[in-house]
């Protein structure tokens, strides 16, 4: 009796899971259809084909062609296209410049706008100089406005994990910073020291965002050329102060003790160059000593026969 | 005498063992010795951080944070460890006026006796260099320890505490601490890995591995041929020693 009422409540579990996944999958495939992002009149119909495209007066091809998948995660999604590509796009003639495109930016983001350009980039960036870093170029992973994502997304380059492979695409190209002077290999002495080695070894988490990262000295939108005195690392003084935010308490020896982007030598900290060199010589000729012995004994114990004394 | 102790019945090897080390100083390699390796496996993925072994050795752990609260800990562990050291040789010879253990102190006899055992390893010579109390390469290895501590030890505190050290020192101490304690370790671990872990695991008379400093004793006949001149004064049979006092024997 028990038997056949064990029976008949393991069907009705089991006709229940049956009726449970069943709806559970037709849940999942309703709503596996594409994320969209907002489009109140109708722009993808023509611009989400990967082939539109327009020529231009120098008989440029120009792909006309919004990713709607892409924009799907951008943290612009629910704004419509015609926010920032006014109410009759199609008649507003589009000067295709980084400088029109921060403008664009600039028209909501007025404070980051104002800062922008007033740091190295934005100034160069008025200049028309086309190297110079704009809001694409650190906030969307293919320097494309509609691609935008939020800072906190684990794969923004502006994440403080990603922050200085972001400066290092343009700052780790050794070519094009030769053109402005910066000989240092900011990325490379950044990954050496301990901020960029317990960049590296940290996760992803949220709690990473108390280490130090290019911005946290160089300011973010604010950025300036250390040659700038109100660069937050320019001079003792500046650099101190800097220092300070994190490092409560530390001094002016503190800061003098950073080697400035740059590896130790006589003229750049040159205790710490020479017990480099004293520590190379140390080291090469105790493992040498070492390696000869054990070599030796090697010699020795397989000629003499193992175990056989 | 022709037989080595590891041919004979447990039993009866059990009773050729001559004791060499006592429990405090059992207690202080394997206090050097697990420190070390914490130290080692905490400290190795922050000098080669861009390898992908260290990040992913460090997700392992959850991140640096977690790696570097080890690394201090083993840090701490290992000053504790250095300092019983130095307390055990003042309570030793002070308070319980054993002789002062000069045997380690290195001498003439052992740069002569280090060439010695080179020439003998290569087949140049047919006798081993008879030791006293303590090898060569059982100095270097304490010596080593000995200048590399403070060395590592003084760089690590400014790491540790950069802000305060640079209340009363200059900056420079910053970057070379870092040079000092990154190198010093090098050669510390390739030392370790390279001789000392190859003499006491895989020389014939130990392998697989040494356990004297485990247990404090060593066999009977393998102490007539590695420390022949301690042996022999210790047990009044063949030859003098050729350092004057013989009473460290413990």
């Amino acid at each position: 009796m028990s038997k056949a009422l064990d029976r008949g409540i393991l069907g009705r579990l089991f006709l229940f899971l049956a009726i449970g996944m069943a709806v559970g999958v037709g849940l999942f495939l309703m709503s596996a259809t594409q994320a969209k992002a907002i489009d109140e009149n109708k722009c993808l119909t023509c611009h989400g084909n990967p082939d539109f495209s327009k020529t231009n007066g120098q008989g440029q091809k120009i792909s006309l062609y919004v990713n709607e998948k892409a924009m799907s995660f951008s943290a612009h999604r629910f704004i419509d296209c015609t926010t920032c590509h006014t109410n009759d796009p199609h008649k507003v003639p589009t000067p295709l410049t980084k400088l029109s495109l921060a403008e664009r930016c600039g028209s909501c983001h007025q404070y980051q706008y104002k800062l922008h350009l007033d740091s190295i980039h934005g100034r160069e960036l008025v200049k028309g100089n086309p190297d110079v870093a704009t809001c694409v170029d650190c906030h969307s992973n293919d320097r494309n406005p509609h691609t935008v994502i939020r800072v906190l997304e684990y794969n923004a380059p502006a994440y403080k994990k990603n922050i200085a492979d972001t400066c290092a695409t343009c700052h780790g190209n050794e070519e094009l910073m030769a053109n402005y002077g910066i000989v240092e290999k900011v990325y490379e002495s950044y990954m050496r020291s301990f901020h960029g080695k317990a960049m590296q070894l940290g996760t992803y988490e949220i709690t990473q965002l108390d280490k130090a990262t290019c911005t946290n000295c160089h300011g973010t939108h604010d950025i300036r050329s250390v040659d700038d005195t109100r660069s937050p690392v320019a001079g003792l003084d500046n650099l101190t102060k800097t220092c300070e935010q994190c490092h409560p308490g530390a001094g002016a020896n503190f800061a003098a003790g950073f080697l400035g982007h740059k590896e130790a030598s006589p003229q750049n900290i040159p205790v710490a160059h020479y017990t480099e060199i004293l520590f190379r010589i140390l080291l090469t000729s105790v493992i040498a000593v070492g390696a000869v012995v054990v070599i030796a004994a090697i010699v020795k114990f397989s000629t003499k026969g193992w175990r056989k004394e | 005498m022709a037989t080595v102790a590891g041919t004979m019945p447990l039993a009866q090897a059990r009773e050729e063992q001559i004791r060499r080390f006592d429990t405090h100083q059992i207690i202080q390699h394997a206090g050097l010795m697990v420190t070390f390796i914490l130290l080692v496996l905490s400290g190795m993925p922050l000098k080669f951080s861009e390898a992908g072994v260290s990040q992913w050795w460090a997700a392992v752990w959850g991140g640096i944070d977690n790696l570097r609260l080890l690394h201090r800990v083993a840090a701490w562990g290992i000053v504790v460890v250095c300092l019983y050291h130095l307390v055990y040789i003042w309570y030793t010879t002070a308070v319980l006026k054993r002789p002062f253990p000069y045997k380690m102190i290195p001498s003439l006899q052992d740069f002569i006796k280090f060439f010695q055992e080179m020439a003998y390893f290569l087949g140049l010579r047919r006798e081993e260099p008879e030791w006293d109390r303590f090898n060569w390469r059982e100095k270097f290895d304490y010596w080593a320890i000995f200048w590399g501590m403070p060395v590592i030890g003084i760089s690590g505190f400014i790491m540790m505490f950069p802000v305060q050290a640079t209340n009363f020192l200059p900056g420079w101490v910053l970057p070379t601490a870092l040079v000092a304690h990154s190198d010093e370790a090098m050669l510390a671990l390739t030392w370790i890995f390279v001789v000392h872990i190859f003499f006491n695991h895989f020389s014939p008379r130990v392998f697989p591995f040494n356990k004297s400093i485990f247990t404090g004793k060593v066999p009977r006949e393998r102490y007539r041929r590695e420390h022949a001149l301690e042996y022999a004064a210790m047990t009044g049979e063949g030859k003098e020693s050729d350092e004057t006092d013989t009473g460290n024997i413990r």
